[in-house]
C-alpha cells in the first residue's frame, strides 16, 4: 500500500481519458473478510450512510496505517522499515523520491525480493506532501481527496489507484518475515469504492491534537533504528 | 597459486633451506650469512632482536629494494612504517621499495601484530639492518675503487665517493656487499633525526594506491586451483556441541560437495576451533545456502544459561563489595570515611564485538603431512602453532602466509578460522578456503569483556580530591586459556587500571571475581576502554562536584610533571612490554596533550544553546592522547558536531598515518559507545549482523574533526590503539555538560536508549 | 544455468544459478576480487558495483538481474570522476585497512556522478550506506570535496 500516490501521477499523465466525473458505483459482488480486514458486506446493516462511509473508511485505516504502507509515507524525509523503526541505513527520499545521489532505493532494492530485502521496478518513497506517518485517520481521509496533497487525482484515478497499482499490491506481499498489510488488495479496493459510493466521508478528528512525530533530523547520530528489532527480522 | 600470490618470501642466496618465494622472480642478491646454525651473525641480537641485513633486505640488480614485513598489514600502515625505518637508513628512492611479507617465523621474533608495538619494539632493529646494508654497499664501492670507505656514502640508492663524486647505483654493488660481513653494532651510523627524509614525515603509503584500484589480497580474497569453499555451522553456545545433524536437504543445494563435522572443541578454548559441522562446496554461496538447509541438533554445554542482562546485576552486586587490593597509596578507606563530602558512582561497558569489515578467512591445502596456509592474520606463528597442535603436526610442518587483513582490532590475533580451513582441508583432500559471514564474525566472536567499575572520591572543604578508589570486575582474558580464570590479571589491570597517575594523596585499586561464558579477548585498545571510560568520567563527576571545571580539575588530579611508577604502590606492571626508563608514565606530557586539546578546542568558549563540551585524556601503550568533543542535544536528538584530539606518541614513523589512526581510533572508541553492545541470551549471542550490531556510518560521524600530533623526540609508544579510550568518556562528559545527564552504561543508544539517557546507574 | 555479463565492457558466460547473487559470481567464478563481502544483507556497502551507471549492493543482486546490464567493479571503473575519486583517496591517504574502500569509492563515483560539488549533507546522504570499520569518514569527506574540486582551504 506503499508508495501508490506518485505512480496514480504517472497514471494520469498517460491515461486520464478514462478518468470519469461519475459517482461511484457501490461494490456488486463483495468479496469475504479475509487476513484481518473486513468484507464491505460486513458493513451493509449500517443505516446511516455517513456512519457507513465513516466505518468503511476506518476499515481502510488498517490498511492505511500499516507499517508496509506507512513506513514509505514518513513524515520525514526519511523512511521506516519493519515495524516502523527508521530505516537503516539512513537513506532518505531525495528529490524524486528515488533516494539520494549516490545511494538510490535500488542500491539495494531490486526488481524483486531478494531474500530479506524488498524489491519492486518502482520501489520509492512518496512525496513529502503525502505524508502520513503519525497522523491520524480524519487527517489521512481529507489528505487523500485533496488534490494538492494526494497528486493531484480525482476520486477514481484514486480508487483505481488503491485497487490495481503494482506498487500498492506489494503491501500484500513483502517478503516473508515481514507482514503484510491487512486483507487483500482486491478486498481494500472494494472496501475503498464502496466508502466513495457513501459518500467518502471521514471519521471525526479524535479529540486531542494528535501531533506527528517531530521531523527527523538528517544528520543526528541517534536514529532510533536497530531498535526493538527481532533478532529474526532482517532489512527491509 | 592465488592470483596474486600473498608474497610470502623471496629468494636469497646463501640461505640455508630458505625455499625461493611463490612466484618470485627476484635476482636476490643478498648477503651472505654465516652459517647461523654455527654461529648467528654480528647483528643477530640487537635492541628488538635480529637486525642482520639479509633477514629484511633484498637488493635487486636494477636497484629495487625487497624489504620484508613480518608485521600483519591491517590499516594501520605497517608496511609502509617498517619499509620506512629501513629504507631510510639504507638510503634508496622510496619508489624503489618493494614490500614483502614475511611467513610466521621465529626468526623474525615477535610478529604478534598488537599491542600496539610493531614500531615500538622494531624502530632501533629495522634501521640498524638498513645502516648496515648501506654501509656495506659503501665499503663495497670503497673497495671497487680503492679509497677509503669513510668517503663512501649511500645516498638515494647510489653510493657516491666524496673526493671525486664518483657514483656506482646500489644494484652494481649488491653482489660484491653481499659477500661482505655485516658491520657490528657499535659501527653502525644511524642518522641524526634531523636527516630523516621518510622517517617522521607523511610518506606515501605502500598500500594505498593498489587498494584504489581494488587490488591487493585479503584472507577472503585467496583463490587456489582447485580450491573449495566452506562455511561452518557453529554451536551458538561456547563449549556447546552437535548432538546430531541432517545433511540431506544440504547435499542437496547445487553446488555443495560435502558436510564435515569438525572436533568438539574442550576447555580452555583458547585459539581452538568452535566445532560444529562445516558445509563444503564450490563457490561461497552454495556453501551458505547449504549451510542454511542443514539441520543440527545441538548440545548446548555448560554456558547456556548466560544472560547479559541477569549477569549485568552479578556484576553490579559483585562491585559493590569489597574486593582485593591491588594497588594502595596511603590509607584509602579511611579518607573516605572521613571525607568532606564522598562521591561514588558505578560503571558499566557491555561486550564488543570486533567487527572489522572483512571476516575471518582462511585458506589451507595440504601436501602429505605438510600444510599450507594462507590467512589473514595478526599473529602467523601463533597460526602455526595452533594449526600444528589442532592438526597434531609438528609446527616445522605448516606454513603460514600472511594476506592483507581487512582491519583486525585483535580478533585476527585469535587463530581458530586458520585451524578450521587446515582440518577442512585435509579432510577434503583438496584446498579448502574458509569464510567467516557477518553472523559467523559476530556469534562466534572473542569479544570485548563486560565490566562494572564502582568510583569513589573524597574531596575536602575546597573540592580538592583527596581519596580515589577504583574497584574493578569484569571476566578476565585469561579465562580463554585457562578454564575457570575469574580474576582481573595484571596484564588486564595495567591497561588503564593500575596506571591511573592522579596526584591525589590516597589511592586504592580494588578487583573482584567473575566468571567468562563466552569467549573474551582483545579489542583495540582492550582494558583502558572501560578503565578510561570509568575513571575519566568520574574524574567529571568529582569536578561537577567541587563546582570546578573539568578540564582544569582534569589537570589538578593529573598534578604536575613527574613519572610515575605503579610498582612502588604494589602493583605488577610491564608497561606494555616497554621500560620505564625509555617510556615513563610521564605526566608532564599528559598534562600537555590536555592543554594543547582544550586550546585547540577552544575550551571555555560560550556554547550555542543545548551544546557541550566533555574532556578526557588517558595514556596508554605508552603514548598519551587528550580528546574533546563536543555535542549537540536539541529536540532530544543527540549530534556531535566535532571532535578534536591530540597525541603524543613520541617519534612518530609517519605523520600522516599516525593521524589518520588518531582521527579513525578516536571515531571507533565514539562508534562503540554510541551503539556497541554484544549480549548473550541462553548463552548465545544476540546480534547477527548490521544494524542490530551497528557501528558509526558517515552520516553519524563528526563533520569537523581536528587531530594534532605532538612534535617529540622521546622513542616511540604506540599509535593504533591510544585514540580509542579517551573518546568514550570524552563523549560522555560532553552529553553531561550539555543535557546534566549523566551516562554511566553505555552504550549510550541501546534498545532502550531513553532510560539510559535517564541516568539510570 | 548460463548467463551472459558484461562486466567492465568485457562478456563472461558463467554457470550460475540466476538467483545467486551477483557478488559471489564476481568473487568466486570469476575472481574479481575487488568488490568485497560485508554482510551480505545490503548494510555495508563493500560490495557495491554500477549496473548500468546506478549503484548497486551486488550480495543482494541476483545474477539473473543483470544479464544484459552493464556491469563495473572497482577494478573496471573510470573515467573523469573515477580519475579524481582515485586521486584524492590516494592523495589525502583515505584508506587504512582499505577493505571498504572498493565500495567507498564506488559510492564516490557515483555520488559525483549526480552531484559534482556535493555539501556535506549531499555526502552523508549519498555514503550513509557504506560502513567503514576503520572510521576513515574524516578523510573520505574531505577527499570527496577535493575530488569535486574543492579541496578544504
Ligand atoms: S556485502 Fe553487500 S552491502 Fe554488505
Ligand atoms: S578502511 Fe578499513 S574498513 Fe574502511
Amino acid at each position: 500500500m506503499s508508495r501508490w500516490l506518485p505512480c496514480a501521477l504517472l497514471m494520469l499523465a498517460i491515461g486520464c481519458d478514462d478518468c470519469g466525473e461519475d459517482e461511484p458505483e457501490p461494490v456488486a459482488d463483495p468479496l469475504p473478510g479475509t487476513a484481518g480486514l473486513r468484507s464491505v458486506a460486513d458493513f451493509a446493516d449500517i443505516a446511516d450512510e455517513e456512519a457507513r462511509s465513516v466505518a468503511l473508511f476506518e476499515e481502510m485505516g488498517k490498511v492505511l496505517t500499516h507499517p508496509r504502507c506507512v513506513n514509505c509515507h514518513p513524515i520525514g524525509e526519511r523512511p521506516l522499515q519493519r515495524a516502523g523503526e527508521p530505516h537503516q541505513p539512513h537513506v532518505v527520499r531525495g528529490e524524486d523520491g528515488h533516494g539520494a545521489p549516490g545511494l538510490p532505493c535500488a542500491s539495494c532494492h531490486g526488481e524483486s525480493h531478494f531474500r530479506t530485502v524488498p524489491g519492486n521496478p518502482e520501489w520509492h518513497l512518496a512525496p513529502a506532501e503525502m505524508a502520513w506517518e503519525g497522523k491520524s485517520l480524519a487527517a489521512i481521509c481529507g489528505q487523500i481527496q485533496d488534490p494538492e496533497r494526494n497528486g493531484g487525482k480525482d476520486m477514481e484515478a484514486l480508487l483505481e489507484h488503491m485497487e490495481s497499482d503494482a506498487l500498492v499490491a506489494y503491501g500484500w506481499d513483502p517478503p516473508e518475515h515481514l507482514e503484510p498489510a491487512p486483507g487483500s488488495q482486491a478486498l481494500f479496493g472494494q472496501l475503498a469504492r464502496q466508502w466513495a459510493a457513501t459518500g467518502a466521508h471521514c471519521p471525526p478528528e479524535p479529540t486531542g491534537d494528535v501531533e506527528g512525530p517531530a521531523e527527523a533530523s538528517e544528520d543526528e547520530v541517534s536514529p532510533e533504528a536497530g531498535e526493538a528489532s527481532a533478532p529474526t527480522e532482517k532489512a527491509e | 597459486m592465488p592470483s596474486s600470490p600473498p608474497a610470502s618470501s623471496f629468494l636469497r642466496l646463501g640461505r640455508r633451506g630458505f625455499a625461493a618465494g611463490a612466484g618470485s622472480l627476484v635476482l636476490g642478491v643478498v648477503l651472505r650469512r654465516h652459517l647461523r646454525a654455527d654461529a648467528p651473525g654480528p647483528l643477530a641480537d640487537v635492541e628488538g632482536g635480529d637486525a642482520s641485513p639479509d633477514l629484511w633486505i633484498a637488493l635487486e640488480e636494477d636497484g629495487t629494494a625487497r624489504i620484508t614485513c613480518h608485521r600483519s598489514e591491517m590499516g594501520q600502515q605497517v608496511w609502509t612504517a617498517m619499509c620506512q625505518l629501513v629504507a631510510e637508513e639504507l638510503e634508496v628512492p622510496w619508489e624503489k621499495v618493494v614490500v614483502e611479507q614475511a611467513l610466521g617465523d621465529p626468526k623474525y621474533g615477535d610478529q604478534n601484530t598488537d599491542g600496539s608495538r610493531s614500531v615500538r619494539f622494531n624502530f632501533t632493529r629495522l634501521r640498524i639492518a638498513g645502516a648496515a646494508m648501506r654501509q656495506m654497499l659503501e665499503q663495497a664501492a670503497a673497495t671497487r675503487w680503492g679509497v677509503g670507505a669513510a668517503q663512501c656514502r649511500g645516498v638515494q640508492g647510489e653510493v657516491v665517493h666524496e673526493g671525486s663524486d664518483r657514483r656506482l647505483p646500489y644494484g652494481e654493488l649488491a653482489a660484491a656487499a653481499a659477500a661482505l660481513t655485516p658491520p657490528p653494532e657499535r659501527r653502525i651510523q644511524l642518522k641524526d633525526p634531523d636527516q630523516w627524509r621518510y622517517v617522521a614525515k607523511p610518506t606515501p603509503s605502500l598500500t594505498i594506491p593498489a587498494i584504489v584500484k581494488g587490488e591487493g589480497t585479503f584472507g577472503i580474497d585467496v583463490r587456489l586451483p582447485e580450491m573449495l569453499y566452506a562455511v561452518v555451522a557453529r554451536p551458538p553456545q561456547v563449549l556447546g556441541s552437535v548432538r546430531s545433524f541432517d545433511d540431506t536437504a544440504a547435499r542437496r543445494v547445487p553446488g555443495v560437495v560435502r558436510t564435515i563435522q569438525l572436533p568438539a572443541i574442550t576447555a580452555p578454548v583458547a585459539f581452538k576451533p568452535l566445532g560444529g559441522v562445516a558445509v563444503v562446496a564450490r563457490n561461497t554461496w552454495a556453501a551458505i545456502r547449504g549451510r542454511e538447509e542443514l539441520e543440527v541438533e545441538w548440545e548446548a554445554g555448560p554456558n547456556a544459561s548466560y544472560d547479559s542482562e541477569a549477569y549485568a546485576e552479578t556484576l553490579f552486586a559483585q562491585v559493590r563489595e569489597a574486593g582485593r587490593v591491588r594497588r594502595e597509596r596511603g590509607d584509602t578507606m579511611g579518607a573516605l570515611d572521613s571525607a568532606h563530602q564522598r562521591v561514588e558512582a558505578e560503571y558499566y561497558v557491555p561486550h564488543l564485538a570486533h567487527s572489522m569489515m572483512e571476516p575471518p578467512a582462511a585458506t589451507a591445502r595440504w601436501d602429505g603431512d605438510r600444510v599450507e596456509c594462507w590467512a589473514c592474520t595478526q599473529n602467523p606463528q601463533a597460526a602455526r602453532s595452533t594449526v600444528a597442535q589442532v592438526c597434531g603436526v609438528p609446527e616445522a610442518n605448516v606454513t603460514v602466509h600472511v594476506t592483507w587483513l581487512g582491519g583486525g582490532f585483535g580478533r585476527k590475533s585469535k587463530q581458530d578460522f586458520v585451524a578450521e580451513a587446515a582440518l577442512l582441508a585435509r579432510e577434503m583432500g583438496k584446498p579448502v578456503k574458509v569464510t567467516w559471514t557477518r553472523e559467523d564474525e559476530l556469534r562466534h566472536g572473542y569479544y570485548h569483556t563486560v565490566s562494572a567499575q564502582r568510583l569513589e572520591g573524597a574531596l575536602d572543604e575546597s573540592g580538592a580530591c583527596t581519596a580515589f578508589l577504583h574497584r574493578t570486575v569484569f571476566p578476565p582474558i585469561a579465562s580463554t586459556f585457562q578454564e575457570g580464570a575469574n580474576e582481573p590479571g595484571w596484564g588486564d589491570l595495567r591497561l588503564g587500571a593500575s596506571d591511573t597517575p592522579f596526584a591525589v594523596p590516597h589511592l586504592r585499586l580494588e578487583t573482584g571475581e567473575a566468571e567468562a561464558h563466552v569467549r573474551i579477548g582483545w579489542l583495540r585498545s582492550v582494558a583502558n576502554i572501560y578503565h578510561a571510560f570509568a575513571v575519566q568520567s568520574f574524574v567529571a563527576e568529582l569536578a561537577h562536584a567541587a563546582g570546578r571545571d573539568p578540564k582544569d580539575y582534569l589537570l589538578e588530579l593529573i598534578g604536575p610533571p613527574r613519572e610515575i611508577d605503579p610498582r612502588t604502590e604494589g602493583a605488577e606492571y610491564d608497561n606494555y612490554g616497554s621500560s620505564m626508563d625509555t617510556h615513563p608514565i610521564d605526566t608532564g606530557r599528559l598534562r600537555a596533550v590536555t592543554e594543547m586539546v582544550a586550546e585547540l578546542a577552544d575550551w571555555g568558549r560560550t556554547l550555542p544553546e543545548g551544546h557541550g563540551l566533555g574532556i578526557a585524556a588517558h595514556r596508554s601503550f605508552t603514548s598519551y592522547v587528550a580528546t574533546v568533543v563536543e555535542v549537540a542535544m536539541v529536540d532530544d536528538r543527540l549530534t556531535i558536531p566535532a571532535v578534536w584530539s591530540v597525541m603524543d606518541a613520541g617519534t612518530v614513523v609517519n605523520t600522516d598515518h599516525a593521524l589518520s589512526q588518531l582521527e579513525g581510533g578516536t571515531l571507533f572508541g565514539l562508534s562503540n559507545a554510541l551503539y556497541g553492545e554484544i549480549t548473550a541470551k541462553d548463552g548465545a549471542i544476540v546480534q547477527d549482523n548490521f544494524p542490530r550490531w551497528r557501528v558509526m556510518r558517515m552520516n553519524e560521524s563528526p563533520p569537523r574533526m581536528e587531530a594534532r600530533l605532538v612534535p617529540s623526540g622521546a622513542p616511540p609508544g604506540g599509535v593504533g590503539e591510544p585514540p580509542t579510550p579517551p573518546a568514550a568518556p570524552a563523549l560522555a562528559n560532553a552529553i553531561f555538560a550539555a543535557t546534566g545527564t549523566r551516562v554511566r552504561r553505555l552504550p549510550i543508544f541501546g534498545a532502550d536508549r531513553r532510560d539510559r539517557l535517564g541516568g539510570a546507574r | 544455468m548460463s548467463i551472459t555479463l558484461t562486466i567492465n565492457g568485457e562478456e563472461h558466460e558463467v554457470e550460475a544459478a540466476p538467483d545467486t547473487p551477483l557478488l559471489w559470481v564476481l568473487r568466486d567464478h570469476l575472481g574479481l576480487t575487488g568488490t568485497k563481502y560485508g554482510c551480505g544483507v545490503a548494510q555495508c556497502g563493500a560490495c557495491t558495483v554500477h549496473v548500468d551507471g546506478v549503484p548497486r549492493r551486488a550480495c543482494v543482486a541476483p545474477v539473473g538481474s543483470v544479464a544484459g546490464k552493464a556491469v563495473v567493479t572497482i577494478e573496471g571503473v573510470s573515467g573523469p570522476e573515477a580519475d579524481a575519486v582515485r586521486e584524492a583517496w590516494t592523495e589525502l591517504a583515505v584508506p587504512q585497512c582499505g577493505y571498504c574502500q572498493s565500495g567507498q569509492i564506488m559510492s564516490a563515483v557515483a555520488l559525483l556522478k549526480s552531484r559534482p560539488s556535493p555539501s556535506d549533507d549531499d555526502i552523508d546522504r549519498g555514503m550513509a550506506g557504506n560502513i567503514c570499520r576503520c572510521a576513515t569518514y574524516v578523510r573520505i569527506r574531505r577527499a570527496i570535496k577535493q575530488a569535486a574540486g574543492e579541496g578544504e582551504r
